[in-house]
């Protein structure tokens, strides 16, 4: 298999503080990769990375065969053609309703006549379950609702490359449930290669083929779920419990209650 | 003093950094006006914006500043019994100076901040990056319609000030101070020829430039999310209101050579 997406050696600081350290993926044809890590270790700012959002301040991100830091404005956005963002609150144009949303890059880089693009905005839309909210206005959407017209907009120009922000940050179980079903459904009726970032663990084993784990910028693992689930590594395993105490945290507010307390 | 030189040196490093970004951005502004796609909607947009939602402004100020020279004219002119001149020299500060002046800053305000504003909101709530995501130059989305928009109303609307002014002058020098309807409308036009038409619409349309340009700038390089927004607006008024001023100095001196 070949690798559509290579992150080589990336690193990028903000000031004095180093967010990625000398980070190493690379995702294949197809593939699903499942990015997880704590709030702030700089997984979004590897996404943007990716997206050539922002600049690395070392290293390279090749996507099918073009290394992006090396490539022009036209040639950066005929790539980014290939590739569907979906941000973390959506970023949906709030000036414009939902059927405009997810035409505006039909609109803008195709030449399908104003029938075929209402033909491919409903699909999209039906494909996340929103068939019929296309006169909303991102103003009238709940948060989940929101997430799932962002989907929908990524997928109308049908691309190879799917990214997800935190797709289900915020959302009740019962949507986060629905989110991760809709990432699924989008893989295998797609056929497309993804990188998700998420906190929820249950959602990341469902869609994951292989998953990361960063940690203080730097990669700590990316292996197959059932070979991250058992992986020794202390901050892997105390992720995956969920645990306030351990080497995750470089310094955990000190608890003002004892556990069995508060449970009482 | 290591430290005045410090705050000094920092100072200027910003500036010339601000500057050189403000060029670069509006050079490419520029240069993607002729780039496809063309967004007829969008731009159509921008024009009713800037410009017939703000012809109530312009004739409520195009009249007032109008209204408030002839009487201050009118005053003047009559320590020195030369009550006549008082059309003609209001001719010539209407059409040369006030109209694109005071339509070139009530359009800073209205518009260039409203610049500021929408894309400054867009660049923190991530829709900018949602464009660049979906392979479209923001730069030529967002910017080159309100600059068209910008450099075609700003002179319309300098001229609807001026045919306002008239009007304003007409009503204190002619209904108030007493000066028959014909001598005021021949000597309106007495000192003013085609040239100083010329000149204010020239005026306008660099104020029309100023003010998208530096609307757009600001909105597009907020940072720091809902206190960033607020000064955007603000940032843009300022910087673009002392740039027409300035301007308008050097364009005065360089035409009327």
């Amino acid at each position: 298999m070949s690798s559509v997406i290579e992150v080589a050696n990336v690193s990028k600081a903000f000031g004095p503080k180093v967010v990625l350290k000398n980070v190493n993926i690379e995702v294949e044809q197809g593939e699903s990769l499942v990015i997880m890590g704590g709030s702030g270790t700089g997984k979004t700012v590897l996404l943007r990375i990716i997206m050539g959002l922002l600049a690395p301040d070392s290293g390279q991100i090749t996507i099918d065969g073009k290394v992006i830091q090396e490539i022009s404005i036209p040639e950066l956005f005929e790539v980014r053609k290939q590739i569907g963002m979906c941000f973390q609150m959506a970023a949906l144009f709030d000036s414009m309703s939902v059927f405009e949303n997810v035409a505006f890059a039909l609109k803008r880089h195709t030449k399908m006549t104003q029938k075929e693009i209402a033909v491919r905005v409903d699909e999209c839309l039906a494909m996340v379950g929103l068939r019929g909210s296309d006169k909303l206005k991102p103003s009238e959407l709940s948060g989940g609702m929101k997430r799932r017209v962002g989907f929908a907009r990524a997928i109308a120009l049908k691309p190879k490359i799917l990214l997800f922000d935190e797709p289900t940050t915020g959302l009740d179980p019962v949507m986060t449930d629905v989110i991760g079903r809709i990432i699924l459904d989008l893989k295998h009726e797609l056929g497309v290669t993804s990188i998700t970032i998420t906190h929820d663990l249950k959602s990341a084993f469902m869609i994951a083929d292989r998953v990361a784990l960063i940690f203080q910028g730097e990669c700590l693992a990316i292996e197959k779920p059932e070979a991250f689930k058992v992986n020794p590594n202390p901050v892997i395993q105390q992720f995956l419990r969920g645990d306030a105490e351990g080497p995750f945290l470089q310094d955990p507010p000190p608890p003002k209650r004892t556990r069995q307390e508060a449970n009482l | 003093m290591l430290k005045l030189f410090n705050q000094v040196g920092g100072s200027l490093m910003e500036f010339f950094s601000q500057a050189g970004d403000f060029t670069v951005i509006s050079t490419r502004a520029i240069r993607a006006i002729l780039k496809r796609p063309f967004d007829f909607e969008n731009l159509m947009r921008q024009f009713v914006a800037v410009g017939v939602n703000s012809i109530p402004v312009v004739l409520l100020t195009g009249v007032a500043v109008s209204m408030v020279f002839a009487v201050q004219l009118a005053f003047g002119f009559k320590q020195f019994q030369a009550q006549g001149l008082a059309s003609s020299v209001e001719g010539l500060a209407v059409v040369r100076e006030l109209a694109p002046v005071i339509t070139g800053l009530m359009m800073s305000g209205r518009i260039g901040s409203a610049m500021a504003a929408e894309l400054g909101t867009m660049q923190v709530t991530e829709q900018i990056d949602a464009l660049e995501c979906l392979a479209t130059d923001p730069i030529h989305y967002l910017f080159v319609p309100r600059l068209l928009a910008a450099l075609v109303m700003l002179p319309l609307l300098t001229g609807l000030a001026i045919y306002v002014g008239y009007w304003g002058g007409y009503l204190i020098l002619v209904n108030v101070e007493g000066q028959s309807a014909y001598t005021f409308a021949s000597e309106f036009y007495k000192l003013i020829g085609t040239r100083d038409l010329r000149i204010a619409l020239t005026k306008a349309m660099v104020f029309g430039l100023i003010i998208a340009l530096v609307g757009c700038w600001r909105g597009y390089r907020t940072r720091g999310g809902a206190e960033g927004v607020g000064n955007a607006p603000t940032s843009s008024v300022v910087t673009s209101s002392l740039w027409i001023l300035v301007t308008d100095f050097f364009l005065t001196k360089l035409m009327l050579v």
